[in-house]
């Protein structure tokens, strides 16, 4: 998009030149003149006008306009310290103070308020009102996480406009008329939604205030320290509130290209995990049963000689929250000093990549090749883009739960800008209530729906699907604009959507498509080689096995070692506790982690790993856009940089890296990953810089790495699996055969590991539950709240039911990562069973 | 003067607000001529020509605010606004429980106009019975094929909702209407974007006042000419002027504008009760300015008002007599504006709040001579300095009341020291503040 | 609220207490209600438009703004509770609390208040036994469960001063004595004050004065 041209504006007699367009408060900015706002934010959209704390004198008209909803012309004159402007604003001042209390001194605002600061710099210095103030309740909690002073509240409505115009979920609203107007729920209930968070930062004064935080510190007695949350894909950039070197606080870091400054509640609370208490400080080793404390040193060197031992029986699986650095360092280790190739990064495999055990029918060579074309930088959109395409498409995932700012991110180009949203998924959205079309496909049945899709779009070589899933596929495709669209995606299979990608020519500037990986750095992690299809940069390497294929290898005792970076394969891995039979057999796992979990109780060595807080190096946010990890907090205990540890252990193991800091790490990265070839710390700097629209990126990838243009695809591979459409499917449907339901599963945004290690955030943790459609409910006898026993080829989970009226007929949902083997499920036709009433 | 009855014509005839009656009386052959003869931009031409000029208080050119909107394909809208709130203001109320179909008729005709398929008009809920009455000829008229998707054949499109408020007077501000009607609370818009180019649903609106859309179907039939032939060259017409308060015949009195005040409070609705005579009235509702005795033959129009510092606003009289206290008045006034002001912006919110706390504080003899000079600078703080007029609608009064009776005022609070009790924060036992009296009128009011 | 009070309101609050969005299948919506609502929201181009006359048909259902009845109209609209909750109690004619059989609602603005509005409401305050502070202050419902008084702002009726809407029809001027007959009327469930009501009265001007001869009829032929 082109930037507006500028324009010249005078304003109290200097020159100022601001874009056109801009809204005079910003525009004036540049000319160095601060109009004091409350109700502005132009986060939350368009401006309101409703606080007139920003009152301006504009030659030509004779009232004062509010600086916050005008517009800069060319030659505008502006007054903002006249008189009659000073007047109005004090006069402002002085109303908000008739009710305002003033308890500063013991107020959690005090010395960061936007009150106390415009009081001083534009208030009438004495109060002239004698009568009572308005008297409430409080604190009182509006939530388990804030509470809520309505005294103090100034009624600028910042937070209810969140609620219903950014997070959409309109459970925070006005109350009563007039000055009788206050902020609350409807019948008193908790505000519980997975951004209402962000009212705290967003209130400009101590009215809503933050549980974990209250006085815990004064302005004066912290640090702040910017750096990346990498508790999900988002990857939402952060400031750290430290006192004496703890974490008090996470901020969000207004980043337009990542996150428009808003965090979800995981990232603004779950800074708790890095500070618990319950961390594992020191290396530990196994002995008589028992982990036992061990010096580096010492630790080193066990694990070094067991993975010597297994050689190339060796596997690495690496967690979403390790860095390029770590993720880098530990496939260098696994491919070069011990020459295997099982290098997994992805939980449950894919997209559309089946390596040797899976896809077993395909050219292997290709799966690569695959991925190589999905990465392209013409195909790529950024966020931004989601700005500024005219449709999109959200396609196999629910980006509350899996990536939760772009789930804002949509809210907004749908609300602002009138964006056509289109949802195809198996499980219902929350996104569906702005959609204009949405489409339920059975559980795991995206890759038919995908190829679906391409024929509706006119790929080449797909076939159009008969039925409801021709015509879910035709009303989807006729919401997509060619040229202007974004494609939000997940999934284990992408099979035709590189036809799709074409046809709806997302090379085009303001389109492509974004792929939500299941780890917070997936993609960087794929890029830096930890696959087992591809090597550093997506290079042509070995095939590996998979993370199925590794679980069943070190079952069947053909692996011998695990390294389990970041990784809680039994919490997190499709199979779940089948990984803790795999990971027992094997004659050493050494995990790196932060606590004790299920798979450091199977560890022979365990590496004490560093925090998002600690951290040093970088991650790729699924966009491509390279971030920093700065460490906010130091290490505690004998927790090391893993990119040291990791360099030291490659060397025990003769693979000298020469790595001797974090910018050397990522030096090596680059000399291997071609489109990220030259960059560095100072380039990447304190917002990142998406490699695609380096120079580097230029040259990749290579003819010879996508093989001809006209390949298409989807033809290619055979289908594999149980997700193939079969001739004469009805494409997907969810089978309509009664007692008969087919699981879907899906990774609830509160199923992770840092809600149950996150005091503020417990309450939130889910319990398993089987989502089934009013009709199917009905049918089994089931009703809200019922356990119920849920079964396939001996698999077995327990949930509560619970009914849904979106959820497609024949269609039944559970959630990955409680621990459980719900993830064995997915795609399976099941069993129901009742185990107890509703409690 | 007697009235000059154009609106009220054949008011009370049994069964004018059916079709049958109002038909017989050549009602519809407006929008018939206008369906079959009249092309829009020809209707428009004639809107404009007439001179009519808003009934609902801001008084902007009826057939200019329709040319605003812009030609083409989008969806426009048309909302009637009949939201009749303003203190002292009842002449809607009785158009439409009276003739119901001279605005409708008036509706579908401008909605033509403006090339509006849908129209709404927005009556306030306590009217529920009018509402009624509304429905009930709505239904007549698309019945009779004046309203729908093909008027009488015609192809044009004119949907009409009769769509009920609920409560709140801030509803009558046109941009609060719009909010309202999709269904939020009742809060005031930013203008600009105004509604003619960006209304209901963001699409381009015209919003008129009930008496403004029940002129339509007249100038339609007669002719811009012949309806410049009535009122002032600045506001051609007849105006509905509501009178009440201390007179003996309050109600609705149709004149042209520009008779002496004095013609309407006394010689049509008969001046306050034997023996007492006029000491303040508000000549354009409550939010108007208050006017003294001696500004009683001032002409009765925009200008001649507007000069004189107030405003003829909805054309609403409210006439307070010598017997009076205007201390207690400026509560009741600020009290309804603080009632209902929407909270959305700083001075209005908190203004009228610390207005009504302080003159509650002179009611109950707890002020100084210094609180009088903090309300009335209050006032000017609030003047000009809001999101809407609803702030200055309770700032301008209140300020003219305590500047123009400012040794009323002074001499409440100075009986401090005697052992008078007041009137109590309440201000309840107001009305006879001077007389020093507790005794209420009679019920049946205190003049008659 | 002490701090331990406020630990235990913490600790009960569990995510599903939250209000978000409900499903038809969480409420019970009786029939009629749900067909009026969604002839309602079939009226309007756009769903929210149908949020006032929702509410409208909760009250005419429930006597007032009920939380289930707002839930139940949620959960036909595809709204949030909370939403509809705002809007009633932005909106004056919305009760969000019990409310006795009859409404009264009692003008207190300026020309009913110069008439003797402050009588008016003090008399039927008295003969239902309320409060009369109490009503003219947001509202009161007599001890029998019949009345409810209420003073309320100007209702555009100042031409009927003093005036009360009784059972949403307009009766005035009403004096003391309309004032004990209209709340014995209501208890007795028979006509109210009849010959008072809006409906019944006739332009302030009389019947038509001398016509103006310069207005012309504006309908010609069988006039």
């Amino acid at each position: 998009m082109p930037d507006p041209p500028r324009i010249t504006l005078l304003v109290d007699g200097v020159e100022v030149e601001a874009p056109h367009g801009a809204m005079l408060v910003d525009a004036a900015k540049h000319g160095d003149v601060e109009i004091p706002v409350f109700c502005y934010e132009p986060k939350l959209g368009h401006p309101v006008g409703a606080c007139r704390m920003c009152v301006v004198e504009i030659e030509g008209i004779p009232k004062l306009q509010t600086a916050c909803s005008t517009p800069v012309r060319d030659g505008m004159v502006v007054y903002t310290q006249t008189e009659r402007v000073k007047e109005a604003q004090s006069a402002v001042v002085e109303f908000l103070l008739v009710n305002h209390p003033l308890d500063c001194p013991v107020c959690d605002k005090g010395g960061e308020c936007p009150l106390q600061d415009v009081a001083m710099g534009w208030g009438p210095g004495r109060s002239r009102s004698v009568d009572p103030k308005r008297h409430f309740q409080k604190p009182i909690p509006l939530s388990p996480l804030i509470k809520i002073d309505r005294e103090r509240c100034i009624l600028c409505y910042r937070c209810v406009r969140f609620s219903q115009e950014v997070a959409e979920d309109e459970q925070l609203q006005l109350l009563e008329r007039g000055s009788s107007t206050f902020v609350g729920t409807f019948d008193n209930r908790p505000y519980i939604a997975p951004f209402h968070g962000n009212i705290i930062e967003l209130c400009p004064v101590g009215a809503l205030t933050s549980d974990a935080y209250r006085f815990r510190a004064r302005p004066w007695d912290i640090e702040d320290a910017g750096t990346v949350c990498t508790l999900c894909p988002s990857q939402c950039n952060i400031k750290l509130t430290v006192r004496d070197e703890r974490i008090e606080r996470v901020l969000a870091r207004d980043n337009v290209d990542v996150d428009d400054g808003w965090l979800c509640d995981k990232g603004r609370f779950g800074y708790q995990m890095a500070e618990s208490g319950q961390r594992i400080t020191e290396p530990l080793i196994r002995a008589g049963g028992e982990l036992r404390p061990a010096g580096w040193a010492e630790a080193l060197e066990a694990a070094a000689a067991g993975l010597r031992e297994a050689g190339e029986r060796t596997a690495a699986i690496v967690g979403g929250s390790s860095s390029n650095e770590d993720g880098y360092l530990a496939q260098r280790i696994v491919r070069k000093a011990l020459g295997s190739p099982h290098v997994e990064s992805r939980p449950s495999g894919g997209p559309g990549v089946e390596s040797r055990r899976t896809g077993g029918r395909g050219p292997a060579g290709f799966l690569r090749q695959g991925l190589v074309e999905l990465s392209a930088p013409r195909l790529a959109a950024s966020v931004s883009d989601l700005d500024r395409a005219e449709s999109i498409l959200v396609l196999g995932t629910d980006p509350l739960h899996s990536m939760p700012i772009l789930d804002l991110r949509i809210r907004k180009a749908v609300r602002l800008r009138g964006a056509r949203l289109a949802v195809a998924t198996d499980r219902p959205s929350v996104l569906d209530g702005g959609a204009e079309e949405t489409a339920r496909y059975a559980p795991g049945f995206v890759g038919g729906f995908v190829s679906a899709l391409a024929a509706e779009l006119g790929a080449a070589g797909y076939e159009r699907a008969r039925g409801e899933l021709g015509a879910d596929a035709e009303r989807i495709a006729g919401a997509l604009k060619p040229g202007s669209t974004v494609i939000v995606w997940a999934g284990p299979d992408a099979r035709g959507l590189v036809g799709c990608a074409r046809a709806l020519r997302l090379e085009e500037d303001g389109a492509g498509l974004i792929e939500v990986p299941e780890g917070a750095n997936g993609r960087g992690l794929r890029e830096v080689g930890c696959l087992p299809v591809a090597g550093p940069g997506l290079s042509d390497v070995e095939q590996g096995l998979d993370a199925s294929g590794i679980r069943d290898a070190l079952e069947a005792g053909s692996l011998e070692a695990a390294l389990l970076v970041n990784a809680d394969p039994i919490r997190d891995f499709a199979g779940g506790p089948a990984w803790g039979e795999a990971l027992g057999k094997a004659k050493l796992v050494l995990a790196v982690s932060m606590f004790e979990d299920a798979s450091t109780r199977q560890a022979d060595v365990v590496f004490p790993a560093e925090s998002y807080a600690e951290k040093e190096g970088t991650v790729t946010h699924p966009d491509g856009r390279l971030q920093r990890l700065r460490p906010g907090t130091p290490h505690p205990g004998g927790v090391r940089p893993m990119w040291e540890v990791l360099a030291e252990l490659g060397a025990l193991l003769g693979e000298e890296t020469g790595v001797e800091s974090a910018p050397d790490a990522l030096a090596a990265i680059a000399s291997e990953v071609p489109f990220y070839a030259g960059i560095s710390h100072e380039e990447i700097g304190g917002t990142g810089i998406r490699w695609q629209e380096r120079a580097a990126a230029r040259y990749w990838p290579r003819v010879d790495d996508v093989g001809a243009r006209d390949e298409v695809p989807g033809r290619e591979v055979e289908p594999a699996g149980r997700t193939a459409p079969e001739p004469g499917d009805t494409g997907g449907r969810a089978e309509d055969v009664d007692g008969v339901i087919r699981v879907g599963t899906y990774r609830d945004l509160w199923a992770a590991e840092v809600t149950d290690r996150s005091p503020a955030l417990r309450f939130l943790a889910p319990r398993q539950a089987l989502e089934l459609a009013p009709r199917d409910a009905a049918r089994l006898g089931l009703g809200s709240g019922h356990e119920v026993e849920v079964r396939s080829n001996g698999t077995s989970v327990r949930a509560r039911v619970s009914i849904h009226e979106r959820v497609k007929p024949g269609s039944g949902f559970l959630i990955e990562g409680l621990g459980d083997r719900a993830a064995s499920l997915r795609g399976e036709l099941v069993e129901i069973s009742k185990a107890g009433e509703p409690e | 003067m007697p009235e000059t009855r154009m609106l009220y014509r054949r008011v009370d005839e049994p069964g004018l607000a059916s079709i049958e009656t109002y038909r017989r009386r050549g009602g519809y052959r407006s929008l018939t001529r206008t369906v079959k003869e009249i092309e829009p931009e020809e209707l428009l031409t004639t809107l404009q020509d007439s001179g009519l000029r808003g009934r609902g208080g801001a008084g902007f050119s009826m057939g200019k605010k329709a040319s605003f909107l812009p030609r083409g394909d989008t969806d426009k809208f048309l909302c009637c606004n009949a939201d009749e709130s303003e203190p002292g203001a009842f002449k809607d109320r009785e158009l439409m429980q009276k003739n119901p179909h001279q605005l409708i008729e008036g509706v579908a005709i401008a909605a033509i106009a403006a090339g509006a398929g849908w129209a709404f008009i927005f009556i306030r809920g306590e009217y529920a019975e009018v509402a009624d009455i509304l429905e009930g000829a709505v239904a007549e008229a698309y019945g009779a094929g004046f309203l729908g998707a093909d008027i009488l054949g015609s192809g044009q499109r004119v949907e009409l909702v009769v769509h009920r408020g609920a409560g709140a007077y801030i509803c009558g501000e046109e941009t609060a209407l719009l909010d309202s009607l999709e269904g939020k609370r009742g809060n005031p818009r930013l203008k600009p974007p105004f509604p003619a180019i960006q209304g209901l649903y963001g699409g381009p609106t015209l919003i008129n006042n009930v008496e403004t859309l029940s002129n339509v179907p007249h100038i339609v039939a007669n002719g811009a000419d012949w309806f410049k032939g009535f009122g002032t060259e600045q506001s051609p017409g007849t105006k509905v002027v509501s009178v009440s308060g201390c007179v003996q015949r309050p109600g609705n009195y149709e004149i042209e504008l520009g008779i002496p005040s004095r013609e309407l409070i006394y010689g049509l609705a008969g001046g306050p009760p034997e023996g007492r005579e006029v000491k303040a009235w508000f000549p354009g509702g409550s939010s108007a300015p208050v006017l003294t005795a001696a500004e009683l033959d001032l002409p009765y129009s925009f200008e001649a008002l507007a000069d004189a510092g107030s405003m003829l606003g909805s054309g609403s009289i409210i006439v307070a007599d010598d017997q009076v206290s205007i201390p207690a008045l400026a509560l009741r006034t600020a009290r309804f504006y603080h009632h209902e002001s929407c909270g959305k912006c700083t001075p209005c919110r908190e203004g009228t709040n610390w207005t009504v706390k302080m003159l509650e504080r002179v009611l109950s003899r707890e002020a100084t001579p210094m609180d009088l000079d903090i309300i009335a600078s209050v006032q000017d703080n609030i003047i000009g300095h809001c999101l809407c007029v609803l702030g200055d609608s309770m700032a301008m009064p209140v300020s003219s009341m305590v500047k123009k009776f400012r040794p009323e005022f002074e001499e409440y609070i100075r009986r401090v020291a005697s052992d008078s009790p007041g009137l109590g924060s309440d201000g309840a036992a107001g009305l006879h503040a001077l007389t020093g009296t507790s005794s209420l009128a009679p019920a049946s009011g205190p003049h008659a | 609220m002490s701090a331990e009070e406020r630990r235990r309101l913490i600790e009960a609050m569990r995510p599903e207490d939250a209000e978000p969005v409900p499903q038809l299948h969480q409420v019970d919506v009786p029939d009629e209600l749900r067909e009026r609502i969604e002839a309602a929201m079939a009226k309007y181009p756009q769903v929210r438009s149908a949020a006032l006359p929702a509410l409208w048909a909760v009250q005419r259902h429930y006597g007032w703004c009920t939380p289930e009845g707002m839930r139940e109209a949620a959960a036909v609209m595809g709204v949030t509770p909370a939403y509809l909750e705002s809007l009633a109690t932005f909106y004056d004619l919305f009760r969000t609390s019990p409310v006795a059989r009859h409404q009264v609602l009692v003008c207190h603005n300026i020309s009913c208040w110069l008439r003797g509005a402050d009588d008016l409401i003090g008399a039927l305050c008295e003969a239902a036994g309320i409060d009369a502070h109490e009503a003219d202050h947001g509202g009161a419902n007599s001890p029998d469960g019949e009345v409810f008084v209420k003073g309320f702002e100007c209702m555009g009726a100042c031409d009927l001063a003093p005036m009360a809407s009784i059972d949403e029809r307009y009766y005035g001027p009403l004096d003391t004595d309309d004032a004990r007959a209209a709340v014995e009327q209501l208890r007795a469930g028979s006509e109210v004050l009849p010959g008072k009501a809006l409906a019944e009265r006739p332009a302030a001007g009389g019947p038509e004065p001398d016509p103006d001869p310069r207005v012309k009829e504006v309908e010609s032929g069988d006039a």
